[in-house]
């Protein structure tokens, strides 16, 4: 390269000369000549440059390949990008564009499913009522890392798009316990079920489920406390066995600390006097035990069969009929509300499977999976505002439901999805004299089509249509047809693909 | 009656002495039983003909993990998506990172394209540096000798074995070195799908012409297509893709510049051996230098 930059300073130095040693050249030669030598020079610089970067990166090149590598060095740890003592962050960005054909009231009539949780809604709507049109998702923050060698730690918030905070797991895990035993303590999702643990940046679908919805919330169960799992040896088969002892705090089965309300929701005074709720029972009021199974089917496939049980300890709630919201209704001045409580019970049973094929981008990829869930609440009556009705009569509350889904990669990063969804296939209320009620069950088929821009954001089209039972003992039963567009961002620390 | 005691003697003995090992990779596995000998059991992870970036933690590997003494992982984030899920199913404390049971290939050599921007606009990058060190067979001979120690140190017993196996592999790679080098001499340089055969690439001192992929993690698109092939046209090179990457865009581009488009694989079989690795490196040499004996 050296043997052209002389050249170069040359026709450097002629552009510029030349104007001086040729007078008599008329103008229109002069700006001619300017111009090709310009071009020449421009032309050698560029070359020039082009070649001394390839040298440069020759020269790189047989440093890199001729160091030797290490003899004998043997180094710990990982490389990652993270940044070593600062907690991995990440943040899911959701929207919905959503519509329905009941003049927006859709979320509404989601809320009125007729059932044996109608009306006891503790939860806040932490992830947001829907509008018509577009509305921002509650967005995920997410703070994870090693606290020591002993134990790890997790946070996970939500804001939604009025501000609102809500911390929905905050725990750590232990890290160095042996024989496959793991401890988690905090706030957190319970590991009951397959999709109870899940964050909604993680369902194949825009919405819960009508069974989790009705039977467990929206959220799922989440609450307070700890979290013993241990995994046995068990030959090729996968061991998954936990236990939970949580607070048992606003949970849509299991609330405790209830009152007796001074005023009915229409204003007027309660009349007090047959009868009170019991007191807050010391925590942990929420027991939860649970297991998982899943046998090893080679490369291609895979299968988890899971098992649970939940119990609260004390469930109190009260019924106040003046409330327009609620199922029945009384004569204004007349005995409105009344109160229950007792214990009750969950159980369920999970299975998913996966089929993993050759394609790349999730092409030919296959997840089917199922649930069942059964809540069963036994209270007494605690309190009546009619003097003449007995305390202690039995209120059996029995409610059911599930879903099967199915999901396939059709095409490289699209996939499409379909859902069916019951609540209240058993649906009923009995007394000490027998039956007191049987509600219907309502059900809603989905069907969902995403496309997968990168690993870290997709956009979705759901559409459903549900019959669901608002007030099953007067026929009334709405069709809701809803349909959203979603869209999912995933910023920060690349998430888990979890199974 | 004599019989079923030595016999289950020696399934006790089996079971104590060999190092619980397993491999995230197929070529992992490969370096794990070369350098391991009888001293480790060996179980692979993903299978060979899936993206290792897409894996989901399945239980089967969480059940793998569970016993595990050693995990060998190519790491720089390659396994980011499953691993940690996967260990942190598992519950061994063992093979957490920064543990002696936690081995890593990329954190033993230096890495090509360390320190890019962290910017995920460039696609599904790896700002640590390419992950892809399995297809460097100077590397892995470095990183066997990392793994003999390492193993060593988990098994001190059998230290002399370890080292002394991992040289052999060395030694192989050395004596083939330079034929591979020789072979690919002047060839013209390759597209590759994704930014996966760098490395080899890099040692055979060819260039990489360009990638199918617009930026990584993201499938070609015609547009993407179109403009590799009006920057390539008129200069020789092959075409280069997995089995597992879609063929249709290697395919279209060769039709457009009229290059040869060659399927190689990027890992050996579950259970290769060094020669079946070293065959993987041959198939390369040969899908870069056609032409050639």
């Amino acid at each position: 390269m050296f043997k052209h930059s002389p050249l170069a300073a040359a026709l450097l130095a002629a552009s510029l000369a030349f104007p001086m040693a040729t007078p008599a050249l008329a103008n229109a030669d002069l700006d001619a000549l300017r111009a090709e030598l310009r071009e020449m020079k421009q032309s050698y610089e560029a070359r020039l440059a082009e070649m001394e970067a390839r040298l440069k990166a020759a020269e790189l090149q047989t440093v890199r390949t001729e160091r030797p590598a290490p003899a004998g060095s043997d180094r710990l740890g990982q490389v990652s990008s993270g940044t070593a003592f600062n907690p991995q962050i990440s943040v899911i960005l959701d929207g919905v564009y959503y519509g329905d054909n009941q003049s927006g009231a859709g979320p509404e009539k989601y809320e009125h499913i007729d059932g044996i949780n109608h009306g006891h809604d503790h939860e806040g709507h932490g992830h947001g009522e829907l509008e018509r049109g577009f509305n921002l998702r509650a967005t995920e923050i997410a703070f994870s890392a090693s606290v020591d060698p002993y134990f790890d730690a997790n946070l996970m918030m939500t804001v939604d798009s009025g501000g609102g905070v809500e911390l929905e797991e905050a725990y750590f895990d232990t890290r160095s316990l042996p024989a496959g035993l793991k401890i988690r303590g905090g706030k957190f999702l319970s590991g009951i079920g397959y999709l109870n643990d899940q964050h909604p940046h993680t369902w194949d679908f825009v919405d819960q489920n009508l069974a989790y919805r009705t039977l467990l919330g929206e959220h799922g169960i989440m609450d307070t406390g700890l979290q013993f799992t241990w995994r046995p040896r068990t030959g090729s088969v996968y061991t998954l066995l936990g236990a939970e002892l949580l607070q048992g705090n606003e949970q849509v089965f299991g609330t405790a600390g209830e009152e007796v309300p001074t005023d009915r929701a229409d204003g007027s005074l309660v009349v007090t006097g047959n009868g009170d709720l019991a007191g807050e029972k010391a925590g942990p009021r929420l027991f939860t035990a649970f297991a998982k199974l899943a046998p090893d089917l080679g490369d291609d496939h895979a299968m988890q069969f899971g098992l649970w049980g939940a119990r609260a300890t004390q469930h109190q709630e009260v019924h106040d009929e003046s409330d327009p919201d609620a199922p029945q209704t009384c004569a204004a001045g007349g005995e409105c509300v009344h109160a229950l409580q007792g214990k009750s019970w969950l159980w369920g049973a999970d299975w998913v499977y996966k089929y993993d094929a050759p394609g790349a981008y999730g092409q030919g990829d296959l997840k089917l999976s199922a649930e069942y869930i059964r809540e069963r609440k036994n209270l007494t009556l605690a309190f009546h505002e009619d003097p003449a009705e007995a305390l202690g009569q039995a209120r059996k509350f029995t409610q059911d439901g599930f879903y099967l889904a199915g999901l396939y990669g059709f095409a490289p990063n699209w996939q499409v999805g379909v859902r069916y969804d019951v609540t209240g296939l058993t649906n009923k209320l009995d007394g000490p004299a027998g039956r007191i009620w049987d509600k219907n069950d309502s059900d809603r088929w989905t069907l969902s089509l995403t496309h997968h821009f990168s690993e870290f954001s997709r956009l979705r089209l759901q559409a459903s249509t549900a019959d669901l039972w608002e007030d099953s003992l007067n026929g009334v039963k709405n069709r809701v047809n809803q349909v959203f567009l979603q869209y999912q961002h995933s910023l920060g620390a690349h998430g888990a693909h979890k199974f | 009656m004599r019989y079923v005691v030595i016999i289950l003697l020696g399934l006790m003995a089996q079971t104590a002495w060999a190092l619980n090992v397993v491999a995230t990779t197929a070529s992992m596995g490969m370096l794990a039983r070369e350098v391991g000998g009888d001293a480790a059991r060996v179980t692979v992870l993903a299978p060979p003909d899936r993206d290792p970036h897409m894996l989901q933690a399945k239980p089967s590997m969480m059940r793998a993990l569970r016993d595990a003494d050693l995990v060998v992982a190519v790491g720089a984030e390659l396994e980011m998506g499953w691993l940690p899920a996967a260990s942190q199913g598992a519950a061994n404390p063992r093979i957490l990172p920064g543990r002696p049971g936690y081995f890593e290939a990329a954190a033993q050599v230096p890495l090509l394209e360390a320190g890019e921007k962290a910017d995920r606009a460039l696609g599904d990058v790896h700002p640590a540096g390419n992950p892809h060190v399995n297809m460097d067979p100077a590397r892995m001979a470095g990183i066997a000798r990392a793994l003999a120690e390492r193993m060593a140190k988990l098994e001190p017993d059998q230290a002399a074995g370890f080292r002394q196996r991992a040289e052999r592999f060395a030694a192989a790679v050395a004596q083939r070195l330079p034929g591979w080098k020789a072979r690919a001499a002047g060839a013209p340089g390759a597209v590759l799908f994704h930014k996966d055969g760098n490395y080899l690439l890099d040692l055979l001192g060819l260039p990489v012409l360009g990638y199918l992929e617009p930026v990584p993690g993201v499938p070609p698109s015609a547009g993407h297509l179109q403009g590799l092939a009006a920057k390539l046209k008129g200069r020789p090179g092959v075409i280069l893709h997995h089995p597992y990457q879609p063929a249709r865009g290697p395919e279209r581009l060769g039709e457009l510049l009229g290059w040869p488009v060659r399927q190689v694989d990027l890992e050996p079989a579950k259970e290769a051996d060094a020669q079946a690795y070293f065959h993987l490196i041959d198939q390369w040499v040969a899908a870069l230098a056609p032409g050639r004996p």
